[in-house]
């Protein structure tokens, strides 16, 4: 086991490495750097000295090289636009709210998707299963941007419950967390149900109910345990979802995120900020993967070797 | 077992008139495009997916070319009408006719959503075939490869492919949404290719002298044919929803076209008095995802029964 996490972590590292790579060749690519003649009349001295400044006057490699360096010393290097400001200062900022966000959504899906599976595949074949997953199939399919309209139109202009937008209290952050949620939660209750489903058909469950223990237990005990393990597995490329959500629900609920940020960021052409901000979503991710590649070989021993 | 002729025809026992009769004898005749169809029209939600998925398309295709409305004619007058006779769906803010703009913005959804599924296909058939067919050291980096890139965010990556080409029209959206996208793809046709590599027919072809590329062409990626079928309803949703939200922060094709999600944000702007203007674009949207959705699962419970739905 211990091999198995030690050779998992250690693969990570060229991972990264090729992420950053990745990224960083693709912002090369960009026109319009803000330190470009074309784009502002400085002298050449002035020129020169903003290229050294920031390592332009360097071959590709080496900024690659100082990039990464930085990137593994926590430095994503300043801002090219907001004078004074570094990547790290926005990130801290504006990342504790995107993260705040994402777990109170996550949450969400998880106390309502978890549960509407299990009745749904508990009550297999039942109107309750059909609605359940009518509804979710429905839920899985609305942007999310739609969600948070209708919620923002209704409780909070209609009804008058809760507050528009912002992100100063509470009350601010109960609509974005349930519109960012509502699609995972719709993925959950499918994936729970699907797994729960095929759960209930094992031998083992029959062999349970066989020996005369209660269905609660069996339930509990047995297919519950079982049945969650594609949902740990799930939770790698949810991530990503509700990161791209969040782009979206920021903006509409005017959260200080990063994936407003982001979007201010490509308008304002500070590429720098967009680099530091997609390397960090990109480690995130890759930190998330391996999280969920150790849980998985922890909860399926099977696993272990076919994934190191 | 079986009560009538119908069920006679169904089940191949009977020739079928419409089929041709190969040697004369009602032998049974099947094979998997057809076993496909029988499995695909038993189940209802697939079935009416994929009739209102045809409905859709045909909705886009035909209502601006009979609709007396001029969809960029701007009139203040009508401006933010609810849905009435005359505009099934209302008007927007500046009194265009929403019956004939959802239908040209569901042509520029669906033509951006189709072009990136496409270019997300080839991409993951040509590394995942390559990936699957040579094995060995390559197969591995290159697998290892994909397992770095899985489940990155497509979105930032996109907004950087657009920020690269400098300027947004249907083909460098296609471009954007499949740049980060088509990782599960490749996957999947390379698990399919290591599979059909250990068939006896492909040994047999191989034992025969047949060259690599034969194998690949003949057998293999014919073989991978419904798994691929499945992948672009899989897929269709997902760039649909990336299409949309890539719009929707202000980063889709420029006015006066319109995709769906560019028009759910021009809805945004007068969505607290008017909210019609950001909802009808939306559930557009959604009811394109929902049948491909459905059409998916119809198609994989009936193109491949062994998988199971997760």
């Amino acid at each position: 086991m211990l091999k198995f996490i030690v050779r998992r972590i250690v693969w990570t590292i060229p991972v990264l490495l090729v992420v950053i790579f990745l990224t960083f060749m693709m912002m090369r690519q960009i026109e319009g750097n803000p330190f470009r003649q074309s784009e502002r009349a400085v002298p050449e001295a002035v020129q020169a000295n903003l290229e050294r400044k920031f390592n332009l006057d360097k071959p590709w490699y080496l900024q690659y090289a100082y990039y990464v360096k930085g990137v593994f010393s926590f430095d994503l290097g300043p801002s090219l636009v907001v004078r004074g400001r570094d990547v790290n200062d926005i990130v801290k900022t504006h990342f504790p709210n995107s993260i705040e966000l994402g777990f109170y959504a996550f949450v969400f899906a998880i106390v309502f998707g978890i549960p509407l599976g299990m009745i749904a595949a508990l009550r297999h074949n039942t109107t309750v299963d059909y609605v359940a997953m009518i509804f979710s199939n429905i839920f899985y399919a609305i942007p999310s941007f739609l969600i948070a309209t209708l919620l923002i139109y209704f409780v909070a202009l209609q009804w008058g419950l809760l507050p528009t937008s912002g992100w100063s209290s509470w009350e601010h952050k109960i609509l974005p967390a349930i519109a960012l949620g509502f699609a995972p939660m719709a993925l959950f209750a499918r994936l729970v149900r699907g797994t729960m489903l095929e759960t209930l058909q094992q031998d083992y469950v029959r062999t349970a109910r066989a020996k005369g223990l209660h269905y609660r237990r069996v339930v509990g005990l047995h297919v519950l345990r079982n049945s969650l393990i594609p949902v740990v597995t799930a939770a790698g490329p949810l991530l990503g979802f509700i990161i791209t959500g969040s782009f979206v629900i920021e903006l509409i609920f005017n959260i200080p995120g990063i994936g407003q940020y982001y979007i201010t960021a490509v308008s304002a052409r500070d590429y720098s900020v967009v680099m530091g901000l997609t390397v960090l979503l990109a480690v995130i991710v890759i930190f998330a993967n391996l999280v969920v590649d150790i849980l998985y070989g922890i909860l399926d021993p099977r696993t272990r070797d076919a994934r190191a | 077992m079986v009560a009538n002729p119908t069920d006679l025809r169904d089940e191949g026992l009977i020739a079928d008139p419409g089929a041709s009769p190969a040697s004369g004898a009602p032998i049974r005749q099947s094979n998997l495009w057809k076993d496909a169809w029988r499995r695909y029209i038993h189940n209802k939600g697939a079935v009416v997916a994929g009739v209102v998925f045809v409905l859709i398309l045909l909705y886009c295709l035909i209502v601006p070319i009979i609709s007396p409305y001029d969809p960029n004619e701007v009139d203040f007058a009508i401006a933010n009408e609810p849905p009435s006779l005359e505009h099934p769906f209302g008007t927007d803010k500046f009194g265009r006719d929403l019956f004939t703009r959802v239908a040209l913005g569901g042509r520029v959804s669906i033509l951006i959503a189709f072009g990136a599924t496409l270019a997300i296909l080839f991409i993951g058939v040509v590394y995942g075939s390559i990936s699957g067919f040579v094995g060995g050291r390559l197969d591995n980096g290159m697998m290892r490869f994909l397992d770095a890139l899985y489940g990155l965010p497509y979105l930032p990556f996109a907004i950087i492919t657009l920020a690269i080409i400098g300027s947004t029209n249907v083909w460098t959206m296609m471009i954007a949404l499949s740049i980060a996208s088509w990782f599960t793809t490749a996957r999947i046709v390379r698990g399919q290719v290591l599979t059909l590599k250990e068939n006896d027919y492909v040994r047999a072809a191989k034992a025969v002298g047949a060259r690599w590329y034969r194998v690949l062409g003949r057998h293999l990626l014919p073989n991978t044919l419904g798994i691929l079928i499945i992948a672009i309803f899989l897929e269709l949703p997902a760039v649909i929803l990336g299409e949309a939200f890539l719009s929707f922060i202000g980063l889709g094709i420029s006015p006066p076209d319109a995709s769906w999600g560019a028009m759910a944000q021009e809805g945004r702007t007068v969505y607290r008095t008017h909210p019609t203007a950001i909802i009808v674009p939306s559930v557009a949207i959604a009811s394109l995802v929902l049948c491909a959705n459905f059409i998916a699962d119809g198609l994989r419970d009936a193109l491949d029964p062994r998988m199971t739905e997760s």
